[in-house]
């Protein structure tokens, strides 16, 4: 096949096909809210949240706090999950701890 | 159909083709970010429609969507990313096979391409494909100098960067990246290898052609030259994987090893099959839990990235993967030398793919009556 030069470039890319979501509401009283401590599962992200927890909690008085534990770091949460964590809590924190 | 962003903002939508106008078309595709950081071969129609029609023909039909950016992967985006990395029309199905695989959930790219760590998606191809697309599994297999391994695995780069959107420092987090990432595809050296190849170890006919993708590191050599005894050589193999520094030291999962066919000759000079050389490996390739948690010099550490069934006395003996099925091994290299490689995975964070090229299934079946998983 005999090399002609190109007249057009093409976009390798491919296109993301996506319904783009609105972000929850935001809130706007911290105190009394219950709050979801997501931990990811890295190395010391349990002991980190831990203290933020504390930290917080002590200002803030949560009704609730419900901790939540990734199968690994490198895994998305499971939609199981992702749905507890929605349908039983006003806030959620999370952190990397190596 | 409009483009989004992975955050949902949209995107100016995208047009196929863009006029040159003029513009040098290598410095075009440099200046668009389309790249691997090398010249690309610029896709001509021509050489598009080629590398479809060897797909099977229509450009619209979607093999795949590609991780972190969730890019639709059709045959005519693979084409231009095929033609961009100079594969030839003829490597098409094998680079396809491979994204499919990769592109399974349970592979799981999208944390491949944006970890911290240094992995790339390896592939290894068996069956006569490898033959009829002229790859090298002789000497200097992992290196340069072959264009359908260069070229296939460089495509899988181009794809996982432009699909995938993996651009270092964007959504590839990796801290110090690895040379692998430009193009890590070989095939097994079945010809000079003693054993069964590792398709048919995995219940794949002879004659089926498949691809293997795992989350790699680099391969770390073995240089292991006085060894004659099956013990000699695997106890050097060992030495490798027993440090405590990559990730399946630390956390589980599945590793590679390619032995150099004059070591895989060595060892199955004595009747050892290749059953044998991953019960060895995974048997005494351990670490004691001590030298993985330093001790606790830095405070006590339970290390979760282990099997929660592991016991964690100091002393304990820490294997570096929880079964013989977790190494996958295969003889790869050229006849003369004694070096072979360990290949260490991501940890249990990834799970390899085989694959047939054809869409063929295996035949061996998962309990093995036919002794094929004791090859």
């Amino acid at each position: 096949m005999a090399y002609r030069q190109p007249l057009y470039g093409y976009d390798p890319r491919g296109i993301v096909e996506a319904e783009p979501r609105a972000l929850s509401p935001r809130l706007t009283e911290l105190h009394g809210v219950r709050l979801a401590v997501l931990d990811n599962a890295k190395m010391k992200a349990g002991r980190l949240l831990g203290y933020t927890t504390e930290i917080l909690n002590e200002e803030f008085k949560f009704s609730q706090v419900n901790t939540y534990v990734k199968r690994g770091f490198s895994y998305t949460a499971t939609p199981e999950m992702i749905e507890q964590i929605a349908s039983g809590n006003d806030a959620v924190i999370t952190a990397i701890g190596d | 159909m409009s483009e989004v962003g992975i955050t949902g903002v949209p995107e100016i939508v995208l047009h196929d083709m863009t006029r040159f106008d003029g513009a040098d078309p290598q410095e075009w595709y440099f200046s668009n970010g389309y790249t691997d950081g090398l010249p690309v071969v610029p896709p001509t129609p021509e050489k598009v429609d080629a590398m479809v029609d060897a797909l099977g023909g229509e450009p619209d039909l979607l093999e795949a969507r590609v991780p972190p950016r969730w890019g639709n992967l059709t045959r005519r985006v693979l084409a231009v990313n095929a033609v961009m990395a100079g594969c030839l029309p003829i490597y098409a199905p094998v680079l396809r096979t491979a994204m499919r695989a990769m592109c399974e959930n349970h592979f799981n790219l999208n944390a491949i391409q944006a970890t911290t760590h240094v992995i790339a998606p390896l592939a290894i191809v068996n069956g006569p494909v490898r033959r009829e697309i002229g790859m090298n599994c002789g000497h200097g297999a992992f290196g340069p100098g072959n264009r359908a391994n260069a070229t296939i695995g460089r495509a899988i780069r181009l794809i996982l960067l432009n699909v995938g959107g993996a651009l270092p420092g964007v959504l590839d987090k990796s801290t110090q990246g690895t040379p692998a990432k430009y193009s890590y595809c070989v095939a097994e050296n079945e010809e000079e290898s003693p054993w069964a190849p590792y398709h048919v170890e995995k219940g794949y006919r002879l004659q089926d052609s498949t691809v293997f993708v795992i989350g790699a590191e680099s391969n770390h050599n073995i240089n292991s030259p006085l060894p004659n005894d099956p013990e000699g050589v695997l106890d050097d193999v060992i030495s490798s994987m027993t440090t405590v520094v990559h990730n399946n030291a630390r956390a589980s999962g599945h590793c590679t090893v390619a032995l150099s066919p004059e070591h895989a000759q060595t060892i199955a000079k004595h009747g050892w099959t290749r059953h044998d050389v991953r019960c060895y490996l995974q048997m005494y390739a351990t670490n004691k839990f001590g030298r993985i948690v330093h001790d606790h010099k830095y405070g006590k550490a339970y290390n979760r990235h282990l099997p929660r069934h592991y016991r964690r006395d100091l002393d304990s003996d820490i294997p570096i993967v929880p079964s013989p099925d977790n190494i996958h091994l295969f003889v790869i290299g050229g006849t003369a030398g004694r070096f072979s490689s360990f290949i260490p995975g991501w940890g249990h964070y990834n799970n390899p793919v085989l694959r047939s090229v054809d869409g063929a299934t295996p035949v061996g079946g998962p309990i093995c009556i036919d002794g094929t998983c004791y090859l």
